[in-house]
């Protein structure tokens, strides 16, 4: 596909850039959300667009065009062009023809493209439907919504690098606002897959309702320093809003905190720490990267000792090794370093037995303001949060909202337990529950 | 971007299962960044964004489609997609399109891409050289120049044909401060609804000795205390407060649903008697203006709350429709990726008559949030949460040392009543909102208020 494009910009920019890269991504989208049984919204999303990263005296330059057509194509080029000749970070960078991975990733299902608008419109109908009935505290709810996505992304380069991949998923999310005795609380619950047969409209309505009312009835939490409990999907939030300390991108700019410490203790013995382009049925696997290098499978911390950092192949030559996969960038953005599916690897125990080792444990099921209260830089973190309070592994009381504090990097190395209930979030960061010694609570 | 005969084609075939209304977004768009970091120039990006939405009303439901081809078979395509999408009875027609006439507030004096890059980048190295002069703690600075110039057209079924040209300019400075064990840092990122002049009336020396200053005033900071006490919060980017926590719940969005705390109560009393709060979208070149919204109304100048009274809600046409409460020329959405929704603009709380010190002098202990980070909240129950950024504590009246790493929490509902001073030095920051119809320009403001109570999670 976009063959006669691609030879067009190959044409047009060779005798002016050393090498080039071209990016095509599009595909089509669609979303619908229901209120009250009515059809909310409803989007329907066809998206083209072409990217070029062109190479001129060891500097990079970038534009893209989403009007596709030979002037614009052209244009963009020299906007490249003259894009590259600004900068002033002249870096080595190489473009080649990476080879492929052996075994290709399943990205695509051919069946959920079989799924019917309307089948998708009653599943989010059922969702709503579902949280309505489940509890008498409902007021309403706020959010049921279904969407399904297919992309399509090429890359090629001037060394002879031509790939494709084709990804479809279709997704859905539900959240509940519930009240009693004037305390409100909102809960939510989601789906991503790539077969709709195992969504459950009924299982996500009832589960956003259950977790919100769950927390009905709170009281105030006394400040001090407890062992902490974060669920699966807390911990989940909180890795991906810190996995760019990982980044060798950030470590060469001097934002990480993991700066100088490869080959060093950064966490706990129990805590390994997984990037896998290749985990099957994941939502950010797929067979190359944005460079077109073939995806991987990296541990970056083993038994809380760190061992490496995500690379693409300029970050990876600066430091002399290979890139881990993890190039990142769309058509408007430039080269990057980013994660795939990234995980705290799972343990054993149940999470009733973490919740079982202090006098005192409290449980975090959600957690406000991941973009404001969190510095990815320092790794400090002061976070708005809602939860339960355990004493002796029984349920105490739920509690009002109450503030987490902590760091990072303190945490990783406090985390005492990890439960085995391992799931990824809609980012792609999977984590199971884990327990983390100790953190401020603030009511 | 396309003839009339195309548009009303294209507006006759969406309203043909029996919609009330259609709309036609057109955008071409040129987006530059340039990125600044370790002393270099690291990045030039730059391209165009184009493409064209078309949206439908069936009652109460919007259906919206995209397209990146504006060609008359493939917006016939999308029109045809949407208009399936529901089924209704209205024999509505295309009206006659009458341009929308309107005065431009907004003079543009140097398009963006008039200047030469090379310029930019001294702009941006001025910056970085004051930054890193301030302190041997600067182990790094970043400086992005954002330019976006946007050309849009709006046609609906009602006849409307609406043109506008919208220039941005925003330049954005982190300083990173650190003692070799931790890094702390600080930010500025002012911005305008102008072209290059808007860079030419900033001060890039004062700029980046600020950003510096923040920075190594935060890496030398104890935590800040955890527990309730009075906050006095400071102008400027301190709106956010406002913004968050009762702004997004003033949005038809929400009220529509009953998922604000504040739907239900026009005219009631929501706030302290000495609050009174603006969403102004007219105010000459600020960073949240416009001379028209996404759906083609002119801007207005809309008091929210006025002496504490519920005046009115952000109301955009499909919220109108739901509410029955006029609209305020709030409808806007980051591109033609988005259906518009009722956003705010440029909105603050109206200066009051004390000053700051005298907000101060009422404390005996307390947090003086000299500048807010970012914050969220849950529109249905109301609870907020926010960074400070720069943060010091108030011993017997008066500025004391600062402190670090405190968030802000609380309810919009409650915090509102419980705001029992304004000073008088109002000031507005920029800030990118995101909300249902994407990221948009919008101006957080207020003059200094004092928060008698608020909860405050530090560290220690």
């Amino acid at each position: 596909m976009y063959e006669q494009e691609f030879k067009l910009i190959f044409d047009y920019a060779k005798d002016k850039v050393d090498d080039i890269e071209i990016l095509y991504s599009g595909g089509n989208a669609f979303t619908v959300s229901i209120n009250q049984q009515e059809i909310e919204g409803f989007n329907h999303a066809n998206s083209a667009g072409i990217g070029v990263r062109v190479l001129k005296d060891g500097k990079q330059g970038y534009s893209y065009s989403e009007k596709i057509e030979a002037q614009a194509l052209k244009n963009m080029v020299d906007e490249a062009v003259e894009n590259a000749e600004a900068s002033e970070d002249v870096e080595d960078v190489e473009m080649a023809n990476y080879p492929e991975v052996e075994n290709k990733p399943d990205v695509y299902s051919e069946k959920l493209e079989q799924v019917s608008v309307e089948d998708k419109v009653q599943f989010a109908k059922d969702m709503e439907k579902y949280a309505l009935k489940a509890d008498e505290r409902i007021m309403n709810v706020p959010n049921a919504v279904m969407g399904s996505v297919k992309s399509f992304v090429k890359i090629a380069n001037s060394k002879g690098l031509n790939k494709e991949d084709m990804q479809n998923q279709a997704y859905c999310f539900v959240s509940a606002l519930v009240s009693a005795n004037d305390d409100k609380r909102m809960g939510m619950d989601y789906h991503i897959g790539r077969d709709f047969s195992q969504f459950d409209a009924q299982k996500l309505g009832q589960t956003a309702v259950k977790k919100a009312t769950d927390l009905l009835g709170g009281v105030e939490a006394k400040s001090g320093e407890y062992a902490v409990l974060f669920s699966n999907d807390m911990m989940c939030s909180l890795l991906e809003t810190f996995s760019g300390v990982f980044s060798a991108k950030a470590v060469h700019e001097g934002r990480s905190l993991l700066k100088g410490k490869l080959d060093k203790k950064i966490a706990a013995e129990n805590v390994n720490i997984i990037d896998d382009g290749l985990y099957p049925g994941g939502f950010a696997t797929t067979a190359f990267d944005s460079e077109g290098y073939p995806a991987q499978t990296t541990k970056l911390v083993d038994k809380g000792i760190l061992k490496t950092y995500f690379h693409n192949t300029i970050t990876a030559k600066k430091d002399g090794v290979k890139s881990t996969g993890n190039a990142a960038r769309g058509i408007k953005s430039s080269l990057t370093v980013a994660p795939t599916n990234f995980y705290l690897e799972a343990g054993k125990m149940k999470e009733k037995e973490l919740l079982a080792k202090h006098d005192k444990v409290i449980k975090i099921v959600s957690l406000q303001g991941l973009h404001s209260g969190a510095n990815p830089v320092s790794g400090d973190f002061s976070l708005s949060a809602e939860g339960f309070l355990y004493e002796n592994g029984k349920l105490k009381t739920s509690l009002k909202q109450f503030t987490v504090s902590g760091n990072f990097l303190q945490m990783l190395s406090d985390i005492e337990a990890i439960a085995d209930n391992f799931q990824f979030n809609t980012s792609s960061v999977g984590s199971a529950s884990a327990l983390v010694k100790k953190l401020a609570i603030s009511g | 971007m396309i003839t009339k005969q195309v548009a009303e084609r294209v507006l006759d075939k969406a309203l043909s299962n029996g919609a009330e209304f259609a709309e036609i977004f057109v955008e071409n768009t040129y987006n530059s960044l340039i990125s600044f970091n370790d002393n270099k120039t690291k990045q030039c990006l730059a391209g165009n964004d184009f493409g064209a939405g078309i949206r439908v009303f069936y009652g109460h439901t919007a259906i919206y489609g995209f397209t990146n081809d504006v060609s008359e078979a493939t917006l016939l395509k999308v029109a045809a997609a949407v208009s399936k999408a529901a089924k209704g009875k209205s024999k509505v027609k295309v009206q006659d399109f009458t341009k929308l006439e309107f005065e431009n507030k907004h003079e543009i004096k140097i398009p963006n891409n008039t200047v030469a890059k090379s310029d930019k980048i001294d702009f941006i190295k001025r910056i970085n050289k004051a930054a890193r002069d301030y302190n041997d703690q600067i182990v790094q600075v970043h400086i992005s120049l954002t330019e976006k110039m946007q050309d849009v057209l709006i046609v609906n079924s009602e006849g409307l044909w609406a043109e506008d040209s919208r220039n941005y300019s925003r330049v954005y400075a982190s300083s990173l401060a650190s003692n070799g064990k931790e890094i702390q840092t600080g930010t500025e990122g002012p911005g305008g609804f102008a072209g290059y002049e808007f860079f030419q009336n900033i001060d890039p020396e004062e700029l980046g000795s600020k950003t510096a200053k923040i920075a190594v005033t935060m890496l030398n900071a104890d935590y800040a205390p955890s527990g309730k006490f009075p906050v006095v919060i400071d102008n400027g980017f301190g709106g956010v407060i406002f913004h968050e926590a009762c702004g997004h719940a003033l949005e038809t969005t929400s009220v529509a649903k009953n998922a604000s705390v504040f739907a239900g109560k026009m005219g009631e009393k929501i706030a302290n008697s000495v609050v009174t709060a603006i969403d102004d979208g007219t105010i000459p070149n600020q960073w949240g203006s416009e001379n028209i919204d996404d759906e083609g109304m002119p801007t207005q100048k809309t008091v929210l709350i006025e002496n504490g009274i519920l005046k009115s809600y952000i109301v955009d046409k499909m919220g109108s429709l739901k509410t029955g409460y006029k609209r305020t020329g709030s409808g806007r959405r980051q591109s033609y990726r988005f259906a518009p929704a009722s956003r705010m603009r440029n909105t603050y709380i109206a200066p009051g008559k004390h000053k700051l010190k005298d907000l101060i002098a009422d404390v005996d202990y307390g947090i003086y949030a000299a500048k807010m980070g970012g914050g969220s909240v849950m529109p249905g129950t109301g609870n907020f949460n926010f960074a400070v950024s720069e943060g010091y504590l108030i011993r017997n009246g008066k500025i004391a040392e600062p402190v670090r790493g405190a968030t802000l929490i609380g309810n919009g509902a409650e915090a509102l009543l419980k705001i029992s001073k304004v000073a008088d030095n109002l000031a507005m920051a920029q800030g990118m909102c995101g909300s249902v119809s994407g990221s948009v320009p919008t101006n957080v403001g207020q003059a200094a208020i004092l928060i008698d109570e608020i909860v405050v999670g530090g560290r220690k």
